[in-house]
């Protein structure tokens, strides 16, 4: 291979970078003993790593000769890919790391007949979970197993098996386990049924117990070895939990009694201490009678052992699926989910007092101080429905019934279902909701909390935090993992002539329009000679009598039938903001927005404005003119004036969010309209073919979402690329901007009909 | 329409039909039906709601005619229509005028999704008049005392398209169907299906694992009657594991990792 020629190939790839002739000279040095077919495909993967990162493009030339030794050049895209990915996720040494010794990291995770990773398992896992634990679980990768309630960490890859499906179960089985643990209150003890056993310990260390809420960890300070009780006392929740499994998931035992027998041989053969063989034995099922029957039992079996324990003897290692307990997290979680559902309780509870205030006809309306504290403390009382069946007198409530009242002044005050089931959430964990909790909430309804408006915006304040994106690499046909922040903003409305000297200069197309939009607004109409129907057609009916008369033969359609469309309509519309709009063109899209919210207000479909603009992937913007509900008042009016021309088209983001937006939304016709005048573009790499697939694979997630896109252009070019973006039918290109503003309402009546 | 009529003695029910209590929805129900005060059943798709009218419709003795509404159900549908029989116009009622006329219950299943305007003719029959006018004839009825109006919603759609109108649905004492409790739903999967107990119950267990997957990926957990569907084939000979594919898993949905999930769900429990 020529070196010249191949330079020069290597720089019409990087392009439109242009490097110095020494530095592709020391680029492509790695490559010249590559075969023709090697350098190919080694060309088209520079393509897509170059525009991603300079010097992870030159790690890959590096190393990718030594790579061509073990893959087929066929390979490369899956490896650069993986390399991409990671590099993605974990920056350029993770990237780096991919790219070394490619047989130990890539070759033989792509083999990977037996080895387990996590990623791939986690997509059926996460829901196997929640569906065993009854609510949402997360699953998260983690250096050990173990769970805190609300996650459950499982280790990043699994191969202690020889097969894949087996290591697949090992998972499964450690999420069972887990849950096992969880349901049998295998961290929350009662150290009550315990009693003498704590007492007697506590004689031995000489020190006592907490008493308000006794800790499963500070238990375990009872014993000279805390770690050491611990993990006898895991070693017994473990058979019981075994013994557990294998009555309410007999399918799951079954198929993972070799498994476990495997697992339990390695670590636990060889302990002559009984406790251990009994407990072997329980979890291989051979007696399940051995396992403790409760976790004071596990308790009373850990004291038991624990004194058995020869001097400088090691507990076995815990078992894979078994993991390890994290008490110091698993309180965290409680503690949060405590603090949680107080302050949503308080929340709700103050804006439900809120409300009910509200409704009291006070003319003080000005005076939050004589409007609020009309309930004192004393008088508000949440009853439970236990507690309620227990009152002497009082009418049984039926078996059913789990409604909570709160009594305000001697009145029942039901309590909507969210704030009924926090409640029994904190009644479950604390045995009541503590007396604080409501009179908190009485307090924050009088500050008018629940009713306070948001501070008005201002220029561009970031409304709702940021989004992110993915992005569409068409050259590696995979997505760029979160790659674009999309933050939504909201535009200062500003008072002038603009909505005035709009109406006035477009009044008579004004009216027309408002009329063709109020005769869409219901559309009922009689459909004549129907086979079944309300009435009975006469015309048709004479005719079909005056036929048999005649000895022809009669018609059936007689009847007329009454056919309502309800119109059922959501239309987002997405403005392009970008530079390039300045002057007559932004103002005709504005002019346009104005016609469009009058005629369609004579309509009544929901619709919404947006705006997009920003720079860079890292601060794509999405301004906020109209949501989809909001009316058209004087505040969206004074929005649509301030609209004025910003930075870059990066489109992919903002057509993502509004897909999501309107997704959302229950209708017969979602409309995700686009007005633009050019191309996307932004300026870093996104331009060209890049910016035009990625923005077409916007629009493919949004079809596939059931919603329909419409692009309407006035860019003079627009031919070449834009049918294939939006597909053919799904544009419009106008050629003279004037006629803009006219158009616009047009074209959504003819969509929606 | 010009097929033979169902007669309304077809429309009494014969045998008792198989139904366990969850609350007193049977002594409110009967109770409704002495004050002449229609019923409104809320509950998710296949916990028994229909099966309750059945059962008392059976108790009652009164004959049972079911509508099941779709979105293009009109007035006329419910009240009935003017025919043209060989040259002559003659009059048909519709089910609900037949159930007026013969005092008998008349059950709206899914009243949400007829459409709205449709729903506003049960008005006057849903309160203290009890009438049922009919335009077209220029008769007004007048309802029998037996006669019952029952109408169900399933309200976990949360579609705001879907929801009852405030003017209807104060009109009905609310009856509030949920899945039965474990061992409810237990006898009932055992006594419909032949299943055995053991096997029963852990299909019980796999309806509340997916039960829990809703609003996770699901859209809606597995009902009582597919566990019935599942029983019926495990009891006709066909494997736990194929059975409970065939009725429930590949029912309820056709993702694909969500499935691989309830498979493993399905694999552990059976």
């Amino acid at each position: 291979m020529q070196k010249n020629d191949l330079k020069a190939r290597f720089a019409e790839a990087i392009l439109p970078d242009i490097l110095n002739d020494w530095e592709l000279e020391e680029l492509i040095e790695p490559l010249l003993p590559l075969s023709e077919e090697q350098l190919g495909e080694t060309l088209r993967q520079v393509r897509v790593i170059w525009p991603v990162s300079h010097s992870l493009c030159g790690n890959f030339l590096q190393r990718v000769a030594e790579g061509l030794r073990c893959l087929a050049p066929d390979q490369l895209a899956d490896w650069v890919k993986a390399v991409l990915d990671a590099y993605e996720s974990g920056g350029l040494l993770a990237g780096q790391a991919l790219l070394d010794e490619v047989e130990k990291n890539f070759l033989c995770r792509l083999r990977g007949e037996t080895k387990v990773r996590f990623p791939e398992a986690a997509g059926s896992l996460a829901p196997y979970a929640t569906g065993l634990f009854g609510s949402p679980v997360a699953l998260a990768q983690g250096p050990e197993v173990y769970t805190d309630t609300a996650t459950i960490f499982l280790p990043p890859e699994l191969d202690l098996l020889p097969t894949r499906t087996d290591n697949f179960r090992l998972y499964k089985l450690t999420i069972s386990f887990q849950w096992a643990f969880t349901t049998l209150g295998t961290f929350r003890p009662s150290l009550a049924e315990a009693a003498p056993l704590v007492k007697g310990l506590e004689q031995c260390a000489h020190r006592r117990l907490a008493t308000a809420e006794p800790w499963l960890a500070e238990f375990f300070q009872l014993f000279p070895s805390p770690e050491q009780a611990e993990r006898l006392y895991h070693l017994a929740e473990t058979a019981r939990a075994a013994a557990f499994l294998r009555a309410a998931l007999p399918g799951l035992m079954r198929e993972c009694a070799p498994l476990l027998g495997l697992l339990a041989e390695k670590v636990l053969s060889g302990n002559h201490n009984l406790l251990y063989s009994a407990l072997q034995e329980s979890i291989l099922g051979h007696k399940p009678d051995s396992a403790p029957a409760s976790a004071a039992a596990s308790l009373a079996l850990l004291a038991d052992a624990y004194a058995a324990l020869a001097a400088g003897e090691t507990i076995p290692a815990p078992l894979p699926f078994q993991g390890v307990l994290r008490l110091a997290a698993v309180q965290e979680v409680r503690q949060k989910r405590r603090r949680e559902a107080k302050a949503k309780f308080i929340t709700a509870l103050a804006s439900l007092l809120g409300t009910k205030n509200a409704q009291i006809p006070l003319s003080a309306e000005k005076n939050q101080e004589t409007a609020t504290p009309k309930i004192s403390e004393g008088q508000a009382l949440l009853i439970n429905p236990e507690k309620q069946k227990k009152r002497p007198g009082s009418p049984p409530p039926s078996a059913r019934e789990t409604t909570s009242f709160l009594t305000i002044d001697d009145t029942l005050l039901p309590l909507p279902r969210e704030l009924q089931a926090l409640a029994r959430e904190i009644n479950d964990d604390l045995g009541h909701v503590p007396a604080q909790y409501i009179s908190s909430a009485m307090h924050l309804s009088g500050k008018g909390v629940a009713r306070g408006a948001p501070p008005p915006g201002e220029e561009g304040e970031a409304l709702g935090g940021v989004n992110i994106y993915d992005e569409w690499d068409f050259r590696r046909r995979d997505f760029r993992k979160n790659w674009c922040s999309l933050s939504l903003k909201e535009i200062a409305p500003t008072r002038g002539t603009f909505i005035g000297s709009t109406l006035a200069k477009y009044g008579g197309d004004l009216m027309k329009l408002r009329r063709q939009f109020e005769m869409l607004r219901t559309q009922e109409r009689f459909v004549k000679r129907q086979k079944e129907g309300d009435d009975i057609d006469l015309d048709a009916l004479t005719e079909s009598l005056t036929d048999l008369r005649a000895g022809l033969a009669p018609s059936e359609n007689l009847f007329i039938r009454l056919a309502r469309e309800q119109r059922s309509v959501a239309a987002l519309f997405l403005v392009d903001l970008s530079s390039s709009t300045e002057g007559w063109v932004g103002t005709a899209i504005k002019e346009a927005l104005v016609l469009l919210c009058e005629s369609l207000a004579a309509l009544g479909d929901p619709y919404g404005i947006y705006g997009f603009s920003g720079m860079r992937r890292s601060r794509a913007e999405l301004f906020h003119i109209k949501h989809l509900d909001e009316p058209y008042n004087d505040t969206v009016k004074g929005r649509i004036a301030a609209i004025a021309p910003r930075e870059y088209t990066r489109m992919g983001p903002p057509i993502r969010h509004l897909t999501r937006i309107l997704s959302e939304r229950e209708a017969k016709i979602r409309l995700l309209i686009t007005i633009s005048d050019g191309k996307p573009e932004d300026y870093d790499g996104y331009k060209g073919d890049y910016a035009i697939e990625d923005t077409r694979h916007a629009l493919i997630e949004a079809k596939s979402k059931g919603i329909h896109p419409f692009c309407i252009t006035i860019d003079r070019q627009a031919h070449d690329y834009i049918a294939h973006m939006y597909g053919e039918v799904n544009y419009i290109f106008i050629n003279e901007v004037r006629k803009l503003p006219r158009r616009i309402p047009e074209i959504y009546r003819t969509l929606t009909t | 329409m010009r097929g033979k009529e169902l007669k309304i003695e077809e429309h009494l029910i014969v045998d008792k039909p198989f139904y366990l209590e969850q609350g007193e929805e049977l002594p409110i129900a009967r109770a409704a039906h002495e004050n002449g005060l229609p019923i409104l059943l809320k509950g998710p798709t296949g916990c028994g709601k229909s099966r309750f009218m059945q059962r008392l419709a059976w108790e009652l003795q009164r004959p049972l005619i079911t509508v099941s509404c779709h979105d293009d159900l009109s007035t006329s549908d419910l009240v009935g229509r003017y025919l043209i029989r060989g040259g002559e116009a003659v009059w048909l009622d519709g089910p609900l005028t037949k159930a007026v006329r013969n005092g008998a219950l008349c059950y709206l299943d899914e009243i949400v999704e007829a459409r709205k305007d449709t729903t506003v003719v049960i008005h006057p029959l849903a309160d203290d008049r009890r009438e049922l006018p009919i335009e077209k004839l220029g008769e007004l009825l007048t309802a029998p005392p037996e006669f019952m109006l029952a109408i169900s919603y399933n309200p976990g759609y949360q579609s705001v398209l879907k929801d009852l109108k405030q003017s209807t649905r104060q009109r009905f004492v609310s009856l509030e169907f949920a899945y039965p409790p474990e061992e409810l739903e237990t006898a009932i999967v055992k006594s419909e299906s032949g299943l055995d107990a053991e096997r029963a119950t852990r299909l019980v267990r796999l309806a509340a694992m997916t039960r829990s997957l809703k609003d996770s990926g699901l859209p809606e957990g597995a009902s009582t009657r597919l566990l019935i569907h599942a029983g019926k084939l495990i009891k006709a000979g066909i494997a736990e594991r194929t059975a409970i594919r065939a009725t429930i898993t590949e029912t309820l949905t056709d993702e694909h990792e969500m499935l691989a999930a309830l498979e493993e769900l399905v694999s552990s429990l059976f």
